[in-house]
């Protein structure tokens, strides 16, 4: 084409140079030549390498950045935030017990603290690394030669670009070219077009008004009106083969859907809401009381108490909630062996002495916490030796562990059915232990038993 | 390749050979010294018991200060292989030196076995009789595992494991110093693999028997990858203060250049971070569960004198190096980097006495002074016997394929 035109449009439509690029076979070349152009004063000089080069920094002589002190001030910058940020959270604004650990900056906050340096540092470095290279750039007159394209691939270039303030165009060729470069070319303007072309441009319309027609439909159904039934677009998910509760069929001859249980089998959660073993009172005795069934059993779930509203003096003890009045059963379901009670010991000791004490006296480490703390509203734990808790029946005690009482919360998602009886198992033993005499004791034990209590009377140091 | 170098710039400087003897009875006088302040001073009416608990601690203390350079080495020497690292090479030779020290640091351990089965308790608290164990916990760990006999099989089984290894590298290194041969790199490349997965067993262990059954109660399972961390530290360090050590002497001049220092000082600098991360692990995770049979541990480090000690170690042992160390320009810096090694080098001492003088007894000036002498006494014993070691060999493997790759190395300026 550009044979056609006269040479005079030729150079006055000369593009605009922006330095010279030199090409070499190998690192070796490039290294040296860099260490020239270096030499000769050159600082606005950069290398295009197919891999990292050791060594380049040192021959482009390129200055170590700032930006290690960027990022070193943004991380103390996160390391305080972070600090200040849990101090205020958790140490002034909300201060929340958890774990009853202290409130404000505790080791716990330290992870907490690293991730906001890190973070911080991270983002800095990046987008410190994206703004002091002047990025993003979306054209670069070094692609203007499509020599330079194997700089991705197998050659190695040197770049020495026309805003240096000692460029000077023929004295740079001249340097350039005694470094026996494969090639070395002008970096010129990019003169192609820069418009974009009229099929994209349509492409681009075309696409605009395509994504407009499925809102067009939706506003003209939205402001219209249609007869039409309902469009369905999952025919099958909208009309299922199934009947739904309370539904009739002709299947059956009463017409029902729902079918009465079949029988000898049990469904799932019967057990649950039948068997005294679950609940701790027998719910087939539950007509024979005066109250409506289903009026008691949401008493029992309640089991409202004095203690709730936090009105108590600290030193009365809140006033026996009203038992419910329920058919609790007399008879542990378990077998009291002595495998089940050490199982109730157990559980005991993991689940209950920390409010009720080891020996049941109400005296644990929670409440000796809370009493020494002193804080007037403490209401004690129970102690499974009052009158009230011996009088109970096992399965009051059983239902006061799986629903919880006043403070005491339910127990039933911790401990199952079994280790609740275990528990209640234990406790009965506890409450004998405190109630004793002698004919309780075997009649093996009797008399070693004897000679510790007179020990004890006659010297009470010698058996500490 | 071109072999034409002068042999004596390779070889320890002659003034070192000569100064060894004083050295090592500097050294001894010291550590003898250190420990008798150790064991008299709280003595009371004849009573010795508990200057005698210092008297153990502080050895035990210094010795593994010690002791874990090497081990550092050795771990060093197997990542070199593993990674096929070619930096290294000009200085790994001094690494191998170190780590080739072993044997004759397992003489020093002879003298805690000698306690053992002399029947003292004052170290190793499992170690007392049947009926004077401090509680039932302890005497069931001592019923099997912490017995004096098999305490000894399984010291011997690692100082064994560690001599072979050690030697084994060291033998093919110095055979490829004569015959340049490339396959004596791959064979220790290929076995660098599963040794390093021994050798983090080794140390683990090694450090639960050492240093944490002095407190038979307690446990932690990071706290072998903890006495790793410290050593590492320690490690490059000393690798530091060495070559400059050896350059002031004139030897290995080119040899070594501030590339390496560079990269050896960001190795202190990583490991620097990374026993802080450790040692914060181990901190948080007790410090949350507040369990009483793991928090006593610092709870006995947080009491009395102790206290401000322990919360010293977060300055001296992270605050400190960690800001110091971090800037490229220090490390590059001949001076700087020497005052920052013989502080990692003071750290690594402090972090031992944080773990283990606790355990004898309260801080006080006599039994600390001692403790102080023995860990100086210790070092020169240790500077003794780097320098009978290191007689008669090079102290640069100049046979090695990745020499040239080391010494033409550059660090990327960033």
């Amino acid at each position: 084409m550009s044979e056609h035109k006269p040479r005079k449009s030729i150079e006055k439509k000369m593009p605009k140079a922006f330095g010279w690029m030199a090409e070499y076979q190998d690192e070796h070349g490039l290294l040296a030549a860099a260490r020239k152009v270096r030499d000769s004063g050159y600082t606005k000089t950069d290398a295009f390498t197919p891999f990292p080069v050791h060594g380049i920094d040192e021959a482009l002589g390129i200055k170590p950045t700032v930006l290690p002190f960027i990022v070193l001030c943004a991380g103390f910058t996160g390391l305080g935030t972070a600090l200040l940020m849990q101090w205020w959270m958790n140490g002034v604004d909300y201060p929340y017990i958890i774990s009853g650990k202290p409130f404000g900056i505790t080791p716990a906050s330290i992870p907490v603290t690293f991730e906001l340096t890190v973070l911080f540092s991270a983002f800095t470095s990046f987008l410190g690394m994206i703004a002091l290279n002047k990025l993003p750039k979306f054209s670069n007159p070094v692609f203007t030669n499509p020599r330079f394209d194997r700089a991705t691939n197998d050659r190695f270039f040197l770049y020495v670009e026309a805003t240096d303030k000692y460029y000077n165009r023929e004295s740079v060729k001249e340097l350039l070219g005694g470094t026996q470069p494969d090639s070395l070319d002008e970096v010129l303007e990019d003169t192609t077009p820069s418009a974009l072309p009229q099929p994209i441009i349509l492409g681009v319309l075309l696409i605009v008004v395509a994504g407009l027609i499925p809102a067009m439909i939706i506003l003209n159904m939205r402001a219209g009106f249609s007869t039409a039934p309902r469009f369905h677009l999952f025919f099958d998910m909208d009309f299922q083969p199934k009947k739904k509760a309370q539904q009739t069929t002709t299947i059956f001859a009463d017409g029902r859907i729902m079918r009465p249980q079949v029988k000898g089998t049990i469904a799932r959660g019967q057990l649950e809401e039948q068997d005294p073993f679950y609940l701790g009172y027998d719910p087939s005795k539950m007509t024979m009381l005066e109250e409506s069934a289903s009026g008691v059993m949401f008493v029992s779930t309640q089991t409202p108490t004095a203690s709730q509203d936090g009105k108590t003096d600290g030193q009365q003890p809140a006033a026996a909630p009203e038992a419910p009045k329920l058919p609790w059963i007399d008879t542990l379901p378990i077998e009291a062996n002595e495998d089940n009670m050490k199982f109730g010991k157990l559980k005991f000791d993991t689940y209950c002495s920390a409010c009720h004490g080891y020996a049941g006296f109400g005296d644990g480490l929670v409440h000796k916490r809370a009493d020494s703390l002193a804080q007037g509203y403490w209401l004690p734990p129970t102690s499974m030796h009052i009158d009230r808790v011996r009088n109970q029946p096992v399965g009051q005690i059983f239902n006061t562990i799986t629903k919880g009482q006043g403070k005491m919360a339910s127990y039933a998602s911790s401990l199952s059915p079994k280790e609740r009886w275990s528990i209640v198992l234990y406790i009965r033993a506890l409450q004998r232990s405190r109630n004793a005499n002698m004919d309780d004791v075997p009649v093996e034990m009797r008399s070693s038993l004897n000679d510790l209590a007179t020990q004890v009377k006659t010297n009470p140091e010698a058996t500490k | 390749m071109n072999l034409n170098y002068d042999k004596a710039t390779i070889e320890l400087p002659q003034s070192w050979r000569a100064k060894a003897p004083i050295i090592l009875s500097a050294g001894l006088i010291l550590l003898v010294v250190g420990l008798g302040c150790a064991f008299l001073s709280p003595a009371k009416g004849g009573d010795n018991s508990q200057g005698f608990r210092y008297l153990t601690h502080s050895y035990l203390a210094n010795f593994v200060y010690v002791f874990s350079f090497t081990l550092g080495a050795l771990f060093f020497i197997l990542m070199q292989f593993l990674t096929r690292a070619g930096w290294s090479t000009s200085i790994r030779r001094l690494a191998e030196i170190l780590m080739m020290m072993i044997p004759y640091l397992a003489i020093l351990f002879v003298p805690i076995i000698v306690m053992l089965f002399w029947g003292s308790s004052a170290l190793y608290e499992w170690n007392a009789k049947p009926s004077e164990m401090p509680n039932s916990v302890i005497a069931s760990k001592a019923a099997f595992f912490l017995t004096a006999k098999f305490f000894t099989i399984r010291t011997v089984a690692y100082f064994t494991f560690w001599i072979l290894a050690a030697s084994w590298f060291f033998r093919l290194s110095r055979q490829q110093d004569e015959s340049g041969d490339i396959e004596l790199s791959l064979i220790r490349q290929k076995w660098s693999a599963p040794l390093i997965m021994i050798f983090a067993l080794s140390v683990s262990f090694a450090a639960f028997d050492w240093l944490m059954s002095i407190d038979a109660d307690w446990y932690s399972t990071i706290f072998g990858v903890y006495l790793f961390s410290g050593s590492m530290m320690g490690f490059f360090a000393l690798m530091i203060i060495i070559s400059m050590l050896l350059q002031n002497a004139g030897k290995v001049q080119k040899l070594i250049t501030v590339e390496h220092y560079h990269d050896m000082g960001k190795f202190t600098f990583g490991f620097v971070m990374f026993w802080s991360y450790i040692a914060f692990s181990q901190l948080v995770l007790i410090w949350y569960a507040n369990i009483p049979e793991e928090t006593y541990w610092y709870k006995v480090r947080l009491e009395g004198n102790w206290a401000p000690f322990s919360y010293g170690l977060i300055a001296v042992h992270f605050i400190i190096p960690f800001l110091y160390l971090m800037s490229r320009h220090v490390r590059r810096n001949r001076t700087a980097l020497a005052v920052g090694a013989a502080w990692v080098l003071f750290a690594h001492w402090y972090d031992m006495t944080f773990l283990v003088m606790p355990n004898a007894g309260s801080l006080e000036f006599f039994p600390m002074f001692g403790h102080l002498l023995g860990g100086i006494g210790m070092l020169c014993i240790f500077a003794a016997m780097f320098i009978q070691r290191a007689s008669g060999v090079p102290l640069v493997a100049m046979r090695d394929p990745r020499l040239p790759e080391a010494l033409s190395y550059a660090n990327p300026i960033l």
